[in-house]
């Protein structure tokens, strides 16, 4: 059982060959081969990790496989190795999966491209620093992990560099992910500190032997938190993710949506026996996944790009999770990882064979009508929806519920709000369902309003891009059977990371409560559903005309004025400065060098003079030098 | 006393001499009277060998082969108008400043000298058998450096004096293209003179 | 006995007095007489102190004289070389005045 599970160990290795190969050959490659190479060596990925799976269920036990010393300095070491127990196999399956469903469906979608292998190296290059972040056993090489990520996430965002404007968000992705990783540094520090060590399991041990509350577990939790936000979008470092869309489809939907933005919640989950002993923190994280997740809804209702509506609502979806883990339901936030790895990355995959449909229009203003002309891709994307929105008996629902459930049964959160959480999460459940519905209606139901000339053009994508939609649809729909409520039947998902996690506490309702809460989410889901095709089919989008000029509208559409203020805030101050710094530099700096420099021709020009060439001049200042020795000589007999 | 005074003021009068007589001719010449004079100090120190090495090899040796050099070149005396005319009291001043210090120092580290007869018997007037002793011993890497900068000494000079083949001789014949009147080394006078003024003056 | 003193002082007034020719002269060949004067003062000092050190034993006191035969070698070859390095010149330049021997200026 074990070699079965240690296996998996050489997934990012094969992920990490299948980049190298698509890096160095892939030029020499005909179209469809360095995408075969590329899905390849993640399907292969899938395999290992799914035997891992099957092998961890049956043993329980966490496998570890070291590969020896990473780092030594005096009594601190690290060790190069590779922890997998419950819920980093879990994680690799994901990154795997649908990762491997996203390679294939590339295959399709990047058909033509100029960058077609580069695109796949990268791609296989992130999928191997994915699986090392989730598979890393000491913090130091999930860090590695961690920066991997962060250069494959700016690499593929600004993929089309060539357009100015992508280059810069990938830049911008990159440097505000920068601040997050700073807090991973601090966090590593800290921890080092604190336990002495960086080795996770170590760490994990130790942990609930430390003082409760102490201001320095609380300080891990919050640097920790920190770089979660960074990697997870959540707020105050949310404003990278939206214009990360302007990388290929693909990515969007495997980093921006399934694996890569969930990384802080898989951070926190697994250092959640630091997390256990510092409820400070736990509560902070609850606020902001909830903060984010009501945000970044409202956000998502104003926007008209069809990407960037998917974003603010991967946002907002990252959100649950964060506040998931935050209430101390790692489970529920894993969980809701897992469902909204399939639907996020089906609603963005959709949105790519929209746009490949209507040769490059994104914006949903100009679309509609399109679920006729494009069955599967409109099928598959009204199941995305209901699933996301919270529709009963799919994925999204469970996951969501149980979410919800968490905040309000939280011990943790308690005495910090846990029934206002409650509450706005349920709001953001509503909203959630309603720009959904608008998203999918406004591109695939109602009349076209397409522009002339793209009209004739849109058709069905290849088949090679649909197979794995319907994969992904049917994994939407059926994955969250695997989490069923625990008060109904045994709670899989829950058994199976609770060996992994630490176990928070939560008061256990009536069933009767349980009820109504599983309904009251249900109706939240369908209130939307319902408010979305009151505003959008009955009242033909007039009410929504209406409604645009609120101020809410405006802050929905500027979502909040992040970015604006951000510029203000950092940008202008920072290029501020750095031009008082260039004009420091010029008028002071330079200057005075150059001042400077001028000083140094007016010496030579005297010390030339000593260096006349005249013989006699050089001897004379030598016999100076003995006279003045002897004369020192003399001085020291005398004084003597 | 009388005698140590006697001979200080022949050699301080003999060095001024070399410092200031124009003509290289005489200061040579008051080199040699110096050189004889100092012999005749080492007596007086019992340093009886070296007096005689110093007679033979210095005033004999050497400087015939000064003299022999200075009349070859035909060399005259130094023109008026010094470039560093500053450097001529500067020098007297530092040379002041040095021997006053030098002075100080010497009386001030002064021992008493042993007795006369241990002088004379410990030096046995510098006998040649005792420095030979102590250069064979004490001094034989200093002595074997001495016999190789000589023979060092004599391929230099030979190879420095000796004249190219005439077709490479670039230099010489470079001077006789600016239109040089004789050949150059033979006809000289006054150092940095023009070659026609000194050839003039000289004769 | 005269006083080493004595001949140390008159050892260190031939000596400047060879530093001044060394530097007022502008002729190679005064430099070098002005060299030979430095030198044999140097020599008059150490045969001086050669008597001062008698007492030691001849070991001690003929160090300083087996100096000055060496001091006498060396002058030797230098005069050979040195006068060379003259004639040379002197064929080249037709003047044996340093100062226009200034090539070395920086």
């Amino acid at each position: 059982m074990t070699d079965m599970v240690a296996w998996a160990s050489l997934a990012p290795l094969i992920a990490l060959v299948g980049a190298l190969v698509n890096a160095f050959f892939g030029k020499n490659l005909k179209e469809p081969a360095p995408g075969i190479v590329g899905s390849v060596a993640v399907g292969a990925g899938f395999v290992l990790s799914l035997l891992a799976f099957i092998g961890v269920a049956g043993g329980g036990e966490a496998v570890r496989v070291g590969f020896g010393e990473f780092l030594r300095a005096g009594d601190f070491t690290v060790s190069l190795g590779f922890h997998l127990d419950q819920l980093s196999v879990l994680m690799m399956m994901i990154i795997t999966g649908v990762g491997f469903l996203i390679h294939v469906y590339a295959i399709g979608y990047m058909h033509g491209d100029d960058g077609y292998s580069r695109f796949f190296a990268q791609l296989n290059l992130f999928v191997a620093s994915m699986l090392v972040l989730v598979m890393a056993d000491s913090f130091v090489l999930m860090f590695v992990g961690w920066e991997g990520v962060g250069v494959c996430s700016m690499l593929l965002i600004g993929f089309w560099y060539k357009d100015l404007a992508n280059a810069g968000a990938g830049r911008k992705a990159f440097i505000v992910n920068r601040i997050g990783d700073f807090g991973f540094l601090l966090a590593m520090f800290l921890t080092f500190k604190v336990f002495g060590t960086l080795d996770i399991a170590t760490v994990t041990a130790m942990a609930p032997t430390m003082l409760y509350g102490s201001a320095a577990l609380t300080g891990i939790g919050l640097l920790y938190l920190l770089a979660a936000t960074g990697k997870s979008a959540q707020l105050p470092l949310h404003v990278w993710l939206p214009d990360a869309m302007a990388g290929p489809t693909p990515v969007s939907a495997l980093i921006h949506a399934a694996t890569m933005v969930t990384a802080g919640v898989y951070l926190i989950a697994r250092t959640s026996a630091v997390y256990a002993v510092a409820p400070g923190a736990l509560a902070t994280v609850a606020w902001i996944g909830v903060l984010t997740a009501l945000v970044a809804a409202i956000a998502a209702v104003g926007q008209t790009d069809i990407k960037r509506i998917l974003a603010y609502s991967t946002i907002s979806q990252v959100g649950f999770m964060v506040a998931a883990v935050g209430a101390g339901a790692y489970w529920a936030g894993i969980f809701h990882v897992l469902t909204h790895a399939f639907f996020k990355a089906l609603l963005f995959l959709g949105a790519g064979s929209v746009i490949h449909a209507l040769g490059g229009e994104q914006d949903i203003r100009k679309m509609g009508g399109l679920g006729k002309r494009m069955k599967v891709t409109g099928t598959t994307a009204l199941i995305a929806t209901l699933a996301i929105a919270g529709v009963p008996f799919l994925s999204g629902f469970f996951s969501k519920d149980a979410i919800v459930v968490a905040t309000f049964t939280s011990g943790v959160l308690a005495d910090v709000g846990g029934g206002v959480l409650f509450w706005l999460l349920m709001i953001t459940a509503g909203i959630t369902a309603f720009y959904m519905f608008r998203w999918y209606y406004l591109i695939f139901g109602g009349e076209e309003r397409l522009d002339r000339g793209v009209a004739e053009r849109v058709h069905e994508s290849p088949a090679v891009m649909t197979a794995p939609l319907v994969v992904l649809a049917i994994g939407s729909v059926l994955i969250g059977y695997v989490g069923l409520p625990a008060f109904l039947t045994d709670n899989r998902v829950q058994a199976w990371l609770a060996r992994a996690t630490a176990a928070g506490e939560f008061s256990h309702p009536s069933v009767a409560t349980e009820w109504l809460l599983v309904l009251g989410s249900a109706a939240v889901a369908l209130v939307g559903l319902g408010l979305g095709y009151w505003v959008y089919v009955t009242s033909k989008g007039a009410l929504a005309k209406r409604a645009g000029d609120t101020v809410l509208a405006g802050a929905s559409r500027g979502a909040f004025g992040f970015d604006p203020l951000y510029k203000a805030l950092f940008t202008d101050t920072g290029s501020g400065a750095a031009e008082a710094v260039s004009l420091l530099d010029k008028e002071v700096v330079d200057r005075g060098l150059v001042s400077l420099a001028g000083l140094v021709p007016l010496l030579g020009g005297v010390v030339r003079r000593w260096q006349s060439g005249h013989i006699r001049a050089y001897a004379f200042a030598m016999f100076v030098g003995a006279a003045g020795l002897a004369l020192v000589a003399a001085l020291l007999g005398v004084l003597k | 006393m009388v005698g140590f005074a006697v001979l200080a003021v022949l050699l301080v009068a003999g060095g001024v001499g070399v410092v200031t007589l124009r003509q290289p001719v005489h200061a040579a010449l008051a080199l040699v009277g110096t050189l004889l004079a100092l012999a005749v100090t080492y007596v007086t120190l019992q340093a009886h060998f070296l007096a005689a090495v110093q007679v033979i090899v210095y005033a004999g040796a050497i400087m015939v082969l000064f003299l022999f050099v200075i009349m070859l070149l035909n060399v005259g005396g130094e023109r008026l108008g010094d470039r560093l005319a500053w450097l001529r009291p500067a020098a007297w001043v530092a040379a002041a400043v040095a021997a006053v210090a030098v002075v100080a120092v010497a009386v001030i580290s002064a021992r008493p000298l042993p007795a006369a007869d241990v002088v004379t018997t410990t030096l046995a007037g510098g006998n040649a058998g005792s420095i030979a002793e102590v250069l064979f011993t004490d001094y034989l890497l200093a002595f074997q450096l001495v016999g190789v900068l000589l023979l060092t000494g004599v391929v230099a000079a030979v190879g420095l004096v000796q004249r190219a083949a005439p077709e490479t001789r670039p230099q010489e014949r470079s001077l006789a293209g600016r239109g040089a009147p004789h050949e150059p080394y033979l006809g000289v006078g006054g150092e940095g003179a023009p070659v026609s003024e000194a050839a003039g003056g000289g004769r | 006995m005269v006083a080493t003193e004595y001949y140390v002082a008159l050892s260190a007034v031939l000596f400047v007095l060879g530093g001044v020719g060394v530097l007022t002269r502008r002729s190679a060949i005064m430099l070098f007489l002005s060299v030979e004067l430095m030198l044999n003062a140097a020599n008059l000092a150490m045969v001086a102190y050669a008597r001062a050190w008698s007492a030691g034993g001849a070991r001690i006191a003929l160090d300083g004289q087996a100096a000055v035969f060496i001091v006498l070698a060396v002058a030797a070859a230098e005069v050979a070389v040195g006068l060379g390095i003259l004639v040379a010149i002197f064929r080249n330049r037709v003047s044996t005045n340093v100062d226009e021997l200034s090539e070395v200026r920086a």
